[in-house]
């Protein structure tokens, strides 16, 4: 089982001010699952994905990924568990503007503490994968949204996660850009085994790379279909 | 995380933001520079002080005088005060007659006899002891008697070598010899150099009047300079105290007041009692005054205006074959100690013996602490600035916080810890302390420079003294001294916006760009 989720809540502020993000969504991915979270804005499912990936703490549950029960890691754990375990791409790719390509795709494996000469060439090979081999030195403000994604799931999947996590990876792109990005990452997980979540709003993107889509509305599991 | 990536990491973000960097490292570097400066010049002035002291022996001497001290074995509790007074009082004048105070009160005089001169010279570290015999005498040259006053000193010291511009120094401490003063030569007649040159060889005889066998009473005439009185008038003077107590029934007094005196005085004389000792030396040489420079840097030569100078060992003999001079002891003694880091050593061991002493290690001591309060005050300014510039680099890496909270949201989404973060901005604030205070070591090194010749030149100008060594020091422990402060004040600096750096949360950070 690559992820188990049972009853999790997520509950912001307090009294009249009290959100409810989630309200004891359970579910369970298979390794090597690739799952679809849609919804509507705000029916949790960006919220959801924060929590497997150990950006954030449910407020009550059980949540165990890639083997950890997130928990029980100490905040050292759970950084290293972000580092090695998941690998997450964003909407807003989220790179760091002032470090070039390759330094950006390095950044997990700095902190994994992994040395100099071995993360540079693991994050050249990482970049030629997805087809940036002659702009690894550029920064991000001499990239394209599609280059900027695409050096954006390179970070992703530099350390090879057994979880990728993917918020919307597609949201700032053109369709023909989407669908190599979306290649990139698909390739990935067959090549290694690796189980997909995918939050996305897009019925056909899902249907597409997808196996199985569960809905989020208002927080709670609408429906899971295959 | 590696400690090299941590550094480089922490370089480049300091990179990014040169302006920011730069004005926050200037701050440092001021701060560092008055505190590297303030330290390099307390130790270059208090080295200076220890360097200008500490040429020739100065320093290493120590003049002992006789002193009082209170007899052994007096009981405080014996001494008996008169009077109705309050109970503080009559404690602190117990306490003061029991003393002795030098007043009737049981109290004895510590001399400097020759036993007590053979105690010092068996002190640990005492080198060597200086009797210092002085006083007033009759010379006679030929058949021309002077008043004239004599110190003792063997001339061993090359400087005093250089003051005699006729004849020869003191081969021995124990030979029969004699130098003159060339103002005294002049005073008494060898008024061309052919004089001077016929003078060496001869004998000059020299009279000790005892002062226990002498006159009640001493009269001097006011206002005669040193240079009118000739034996005759003192003789005349002489014989005039002599004849007083006789002629106290003229003086208009009171019984009390005559009967007070008539007391006091010894058993009136006929004639005047003769000289106590009286012996010839040859004389060998003739010595010139100090010039106005070599004067700047006597701290112990003789004393300015001695007419004679014997041996010391021949001078010592003199004055101790006069019986009272024996019992009375001398005036002052020197001592010479191995190493000027034992003089206070020695000083307390003079003091328990109940002689009183002096030296210039005291007055280094003194002038070394006001120096010391003087840039112990300036190296606090210093440390003011530093705190001051401090807060700024709390300021400045607050807001860095602030503004890199999207850096530090992606890189604790891609596996950042807190303790890494932390140790980030930790190592950035570190850095600056570094950079600014290394900057500010090596802008107070090259400063040093012309500061030190210009203070030099103006010392040479107002003091016409040449300092020898610089007024500045940088030994390794001041440059070490300066870069742990300035680290340490920008690491502590740097701590609360590094917890605040660690503390983002990734998602709000993300989310909100």
């Amino acid at each position: 089982m690559a992820i188990r989720a049972v009853e999790v809540w997520k509950v912001y502020g307090a009294k009249d001010a009290r959100v409810e993000a989630l309200q004891g969504v359970s579910i369970e991915v298979e390794e090597g699952e690739r799952v679809a979270l849609l919804g509507k804005s705000g029916s949790g499912k960006s919220t959801l994905l924060n929590l497997l990936g150990g950006l954030d703490r449910p407020s009550s549950g059980g949540l165990r990924v890639g083997g950890h029960d997130l928990d029980r890691l100490s905040g050292r754990e759970m950084a290293r568990f972000r580092s090695t375990t998941v690998g997450i791409i964003f909407q807003s790719f989220n790179l760091i503007p002032s470090r070039s390509a390759v330094e950006n795709v390095e950044l997990p494996m700095i902190f994994a503490g992994r040395s100099p000469r071995d993360r540079r060439a693991a994050a050249r090979r990482a970049l030629e994968a997805v087809g940036l081999g002659a702009r690894m030195d550029h920064r991000p403000d001499q990239l394209s949204g599609g280059e900027s994604q695409r050096v954006a799931v390179a970070r992703a999947l530099a350390n090879r996660p057994r979880v990728v996590l993917a918020d919307e990876p597609t949201g700032n792109l053109d369709s023909q850009t989407a669908r190599q990005v979306m290649s990139l990452i698909l390739d990935h997980v067959h090549e290694h085994a690796a189980t997909l979540v995918l939050v996305t709003h897009d019925e056909e993107l899902a249907a597409a790379c997808t196996e199985r889509v569960i809905r989020l509305v208002d927080g709670r599991i609408a429906a899971d279909t295959p | 995380m590696r400690w090299f990536d941590l550094l480089l990491w922490a370089l480049a973000a300091l990179g990014q933001q040169k302006l920011r960097t730069s004005l926050t490292t200037l701050g440092v570097l001021f701060g560092a520079f008055v505190l590297a400066a303030s330290l390099s010049i307390n130790e270059g002035v208090q080295e200076t002080i220890q360097r200008e002291a500490s040429k020739g022996d100065a320093s290493r001497k120590v003049t002992v005088y006789p002193s009082w001290r209170a007899k052994r074995g007096s009981n405080q509790d014996e001494v008996k005060v008169k009077g109705r007074m309050s109970p503080d009082r009559r404690e602190r004048i117990r306490k003061a007659l029991a003393d002795g105070g030098g007043r009737g009160g049981a109290a004895e005089r510590v001399d400097l006899t020759s036993d007590r001169l053979e105690t010092l010279a068996r002190l640990p570290h005492v080198r060597r002891l200086i009797p210092i015999v002085g006083g007033q005498v009759v010379a006679t040259l030929g058949n021309r008697p002077e008043d004239a006053s004599v110190s003792s000193g063997a001339g061993e010291d090359p400087e005093f070598r250089r003051q005699i511009v006729a004849g020869r120094a003191f081969e021995a401490e124990d030979e029969r010899s004699v130098l003159l003063s060339e103002m005294f030569a002049y005073r008494i007649g060898l008024v061309d150099d052919a004089d001077i040159a016929q003078v060496i060889g001869k004998p000059l005889r020299i009279e000790l009047w005892s002062p226990e066998e002498g006159p009640s009473f001493e009269v001097s005439l006011a206002g005669r300079s040193r240079g009118g009185r000739g034996r005759d008038e003192w003789l005349a003077l002489r014989q005039l105290a002599w004849q007083i107590p006789a002629m106290l029934d003229q003086f208009r007094l009171t019984g009390d007041e005559r009967s007070i005196l008539e007391k006091a005085i010894r058993r009136p004389s006929a004639t005047p009692a003769p000289p106590s000792v009286a012996d010839d030396y040859r004389v060998v040489g003739i010595f010139r005054a100090l010039t106005h420079e070599e004067d700047k840097d006597a701290w112990s030569r003789f004393p300015a205006g001695t007419d004679l100078i014997l041996p010391r060992q021949t001078a010592v003999d003199l004055f101790f074959r006069d019986p009272a001079r024996r019992k009375e002891g001398l005036a002052h003694a020197v001592l010479l100690i191995d190493d000027m880091r034992n003089v206070k050593e020695v000083v307390d061991r003079v003091e328990a013996l109940g002689l009183r002493s002096e030296s210039i290690v005291r007055f280094v001591e003194r002038e070394r602490l006001t120096y010391l309060l003087i840039f112990g005050g300036m190296t606090c300014v210093a440390a003011v600035a530093l705190l001051v510039s401090a807060l700024g680099i709390a300021n400045t890496m607050l807001m860095s916080v602030l503004q890199r909270r999207r850096e530090i949201g992606i890189m604790k989404a891609v596996g950042a810890a807190d303790w890494q973060l932390q140790a980030l901005f930790l190592v950035e604030g570190g850095l600056i302390g570094l950079i600014g205070g290394a900057s500010g070591l090596l802008l107070a090194w090259t400063i040093s420079f012309p500061g030190d010749a210009w203070v030099r030149s103006m010392v040479r100008r107002d003091m016409q003294i040449d300092l020898s060594g610089s007024i500045f020091a940088f030994p390794t422990r001041i440059a070490l001294i300066v870069l742990f402060f300035t680290i340490g004040v920008t690491v502590v600096a740097a701590l609360y916006p590094a917890r605040r750096a660690s503390k983002v949360d990734p998602v709000t950070a993300l989310r909100h760009d």
